[in-house]
């Protein structure tokens, strides 16, 4: 039973958002403790006016006056050949502007630096940290002791390298625009929000607090939703994410798989992640399947199965096989624990 | 309301620049993406056929980024927000709301007098919402409009979980205190 009151879980409570053994510690707590009892009639109620809403009918003019949509009228393609040839004088004026001084990204706090242009390097020192605007897609910063180049900003993608050190990143464009690239592997946004650090030995750690950051270099993406770290290494790529809240003895288990190539160290240390996973660990076992050899597979699938049972697609031939569309169709399955 | 389904493949024709792919992505977002924005700006129909456009105008620019369908869902979703706060944020700059906005409510198969209180109870519901500040109360359209996860509001509001579980239940609060008197109406319309 929880003992600390539950009031600031109760509009989850009431959106079913927890699990069903937080659910049943707070329907126990609820049932002993009448300010909190009376706090969810409370949220029960608000809860109630507000689903009168109604969904209104959006106006049928809002389709015909969007201007970016493929087919228009010919009334409209008048006004659209007007509306492209000021855009075309524009975008001359500006490209005009760029010749001479270059696509940039806005910097603050840092001295002697207001702007960071393509193939340039900003380096923070010990005592110094950098606030930089990623075009118009979001946020940057660069924390002390810290080194990165822009390589590019165009419409299609803003890239950068993080040398050495820290950097926190906040995105609202569409997934895909921004990636970074460190010595052992690109962070490709899919919008979100994370923290990606370098160590002097070009491994790095990735963190991510909002929606899904995806890790890649020479094979298939890893996939390291809110809540989770992942580590990488120089050589080696992205290892297996896990979550913050695993237990400290899954965390140590995933970092020596990932960093020892004995077969009988990495199954032994296989065997703590078995013992110790959960049902959030299905990110882990998932991400552990195709690093394994089939022996290990075996394991990792009849855990994987006791936590998330794969669709009937599924089956364990093709699993040990790593038949691709069947680890996709069990990945969905998987992703739910972050969608 | 529209509930049209909007899978991959319908993504993909977007993508490749198929007009009747876009119509139907609007035809399933539409009255959602409207319904925020009109109750968000206390009935303005101006304001929320401007962020409507504008949301879809974004939507039709940046198509061709999107994988799948929940990477799509999540950036629309942000971008409805940021559409609605960002205005919000202006125009408080230069003026307030004034009044509240007369609106029509869709027709439903009730009795007049059902449809009375079911009316009432929506204009006191939207008008408490209007009253609160901005990030609770987009936090609540998307709850009821959208139906979406906390995750999901997560990811579109750019906080944690924990934010959107303390905005909703300070949102909900606001509402049963300032309602309570409509406790009888929302337990009969149940």
């Amino acid at each position: 039973m929880f003992r600390k009151h539950v009031i600031r879980q109760l509009s989850a409570y009431y959106h079913q958002e927890f699990s069903a053994d937080e659910k049943l510690k707070i329907q126990a707590h609820l049932r002993t403790c009448s300010q909190c009892r009376t706090a969810y009639e409370e949220i029960r109620l608000g809860a109630r006016l507000a689903s009168v809403l109604q969904v209104s009918s959006a106006p049928e003019s809002i389709w015909t006056d969007v201007p970016a949509k493929p087919k228009i009228s010919r009334h409209w393609r008048w006004v659209g050949f007007a509306a492209l040839a000021t855009a075309a004088i524009l975008v001359a004026v500006v490209v005009r502007e760029d010749f001479y001084s270059g696509p940039s990204w806005e910097v603050t706090g840092l001295r002697g630096m207001s702007h960071l242009h393509v193939g340039e390097t900003l380096e923070t020192d010990t005592g110094s940290q950098a606030q930089i605007k990623i075009a118009n897609i979001g946020r940057l910063v660069v924390r002390p002791d810290s080194r990165i180049r822009l390589l590019a900003t165009q419409s299609s993608q803003h890239r950068i390298a993080l040398d050495r050190g820290k950097i926190e990143a906040q995105t609202w464009s569409p997934p895909r625009l921004f990636v970074v690239d460190t010595p052992s592997a690109s962070a490709i946004d899919l919008g979100c929000q994370y923290t990606l650090e370098v160590q002097e030995d070009g491994s790095s750690l990735l963190h991510v607090t909002l929606g899904l950051v995806a890790l890649e270099r020479d094979g298939p993406e890893t996939i390291v939703p809110a809540g989770a770290f992942c580590r990488t290494r120089k050589g080696a790529g992205p290892g297996t994410p896990y979550f913050e809240d695993a237990s400290t003895e899954l965390q140590a288990a995933v970092t020596r798989i990932d960093s020892v190539n004995d077969p009988g160290e990495r199954l032994q240390q296989l065997q703590i992640v078995i013992r110790e996973s959960h049902v959030r660990d299905a990110l882990t076992l998932w991400h552990l399947l195709p690093r394994m050899d089939a022996q290990a597979r075996g394991m990792i699938y009849d855990r994987l199965a006791q936590l998330l049972p794969p669709p009937p697609e599924v089956t364990r031939d093709g699993i040990l096989a790593l038949n691709p569309k069947m680890l996709d169709a069990w990945k969905k399955v998987v992703s739910q624990l972050w969608q | 309301m529209t509930n049209l389904i909007i899978d991959d493949r319908t993504l993909e024709a977007c993508q490749r620049g198929d007009p009747e792919a876009y119509r139907l992505l609007f035809e399933a977002h539409k009255d959602r993406v409207y319904s925020i924005a009109l109750c968000f700006f206390d009935g303005d129909e101006a304001a929320a056929k401007d962020i409507t456009q504008e949301v879809f105008l974004k939507l039709m620019t940046f198509i061709s980024q999107f994988q799948n369908r929940s990477e799509f869902s999540t950036w629309l979703h942000r971008i409805v927000t940021n559409a609605c706060l960002d205005r919000k944020r202006a125009l408080r700059r230069f003026l307030s709301l004034g009044e509240p906005h007369e609106r029509t409510l869709p027709d439903r198969r009730m009795s007049q007098e059902d449809k009375y209180v079911q009316r009432e109870t929506e204009a006191s519901v939207r008008k408490v919402i209007a009253g609160m500040k901005p990030k609770l109360r987009i936090a609540i359209l998307l709850k009821y409009f959208d139906d979406l996860s906390y995750d999901e509001m997560a990811a579109a509001l750019g906080c944690s979980k924990g934010t959107v579980a303390s905005r909703l239940n300070r949102a909900h609060r606001i509402l049963a205190r300032k309602l309570s008197h409509l406790r009888d109406a929302v337990a009969a319309g149940e």
